[in-house]
């Protein structure tokens, strides 16, 4: 039940994290590329749903085994690139087709929210792991 | 019988009493009081820690008493149950999760699939990827936390774990 829950708040942190941040890319790619562009209210969508199935393929990075570092590493590679994928399948499937530079900024901006969203977990992690600390010390002066 | 020392608890705090006796292996500590609050359960578990000795056999194959308080962790390697204080290695006769059980009320717990830290040698944990921890011990070795043992060890030290025992 605890682990459960421990699944689902850093599952929906990453979300919203990584929501966010898409959000950003889209308005800011958006207006160097395609400033004449209008969109409607779907528009709204599109973050989250990007958002909810990125961190929804960081199952690749799960395993019931113990990873060794390198295992990890490898893993999220495997995540970044499922993410790529995605995205540019969804939008060639859409009929969208994209220059070489478009394609490049597009693929560097998604790395940089992949990163992005890895470094403000381990920021959270640093958080607890300090907050640990703290009550370890009174927990070893209370023995 | 032995020879009583007795010595008043100033400011409202619990009495002590010392009364040495002849025999080692009588020695106890009786707590006597009105409630059993979460105090009482640290002085019990602290009372039960201190001086708890186990078996253990050395690479030279010598079988020595070592004791507990002074293990970092127990690690499971290859079907064998090997403890590490600061200056030896010991095989324990005992498999990982019984070793957890029986050490649980000595402030093991379990890190890894593999692992079990003593809290009180533990310097503190900082963050390693994908959601795990490194565990500082107090002789600079360096153990990983996986997750899934992550959110245990948070109950028990941040959670008043050792209240519930």
């Amino acid at each position: 039940m605890m682990r459960n829950k421990g699944w689902a708040m850093e599952f929906l942190m990453a979300f919203f994290v990584c929501s966010t941040c898409i959000s950003f890319l889209e308005g800011v790619i958006g207006m160097v590329f395609f400033p004449a562009e209008k969109l409607g209210y779907d528009a709204f969508f599109s973050p989250l749903l990007f958002g909810f199935f990125s961190v929804a393929l960081g199952a690749v990075t799960k395993s019931k085994r113990e990873l060794s570092v390198k295992e990890i590493l490898f893993r999220q590679a495997v995540h970044l690139f499922l993410i790529e994928l995605m995205i540019f399948g969804v939008n060639y499937a859409a009929g969208l087709k994209f220059g070489v530079v478009f394609s490049v900024v597009l693929a560097v901006s998604v790395a940089v929210i992949f990163v992005t969203v890895y470094v403000v977990m381990w920021l959270n992690d640093r958080k607890s792991a300090a907050e640990f600390n703290e009550r370890l010390k009174e927990y070893q002066s209370r023995i | 019988m032995g020879t009583g020392k007795a010595k008043g608890g100033m400011y409202g705090g619990m009495r002590v009493c010392i009364r040495k006796i002849l025999k080692k292996e009588d020695e106890k500590v009786i707590i006597e009081c009105t409630e059993i609050t979460p105090e009482v359960e640290d002085i019990r578990a602290y009372a039960a820690g201190k001086g708890a000795e186990i078996w253990g056999t050395t690479d030279s194959r010598r079988t020595e008493r070592f004791r507990l308080e002074d293990v970092y962790y127990f690690e499971a390697l290859d079907e064998k149950l090997f403890a590490y204080t600061g200056e030896q290695v010991y095989e324990v006769k005992m498999r990982l999760y019984e070793a957890e059980r029986a050490f649980e009320r000595f402030h093991f717990v379990r890190c890894s699939k593999s692992v079990i830290l003593n809290l009180l040698l533990l310097e503190g944990i900082s963050p390693a990827l994908n959601g795990r921890f490194f565990a500082h011990m107090k002789n600079g070795e360096r153990l990983m936390i996986s997750r899934q043992y992550a959110g245990e060890m948070k109950r028990i030290v941040m959670g008043g774990g050792n209240d519930e025992k």
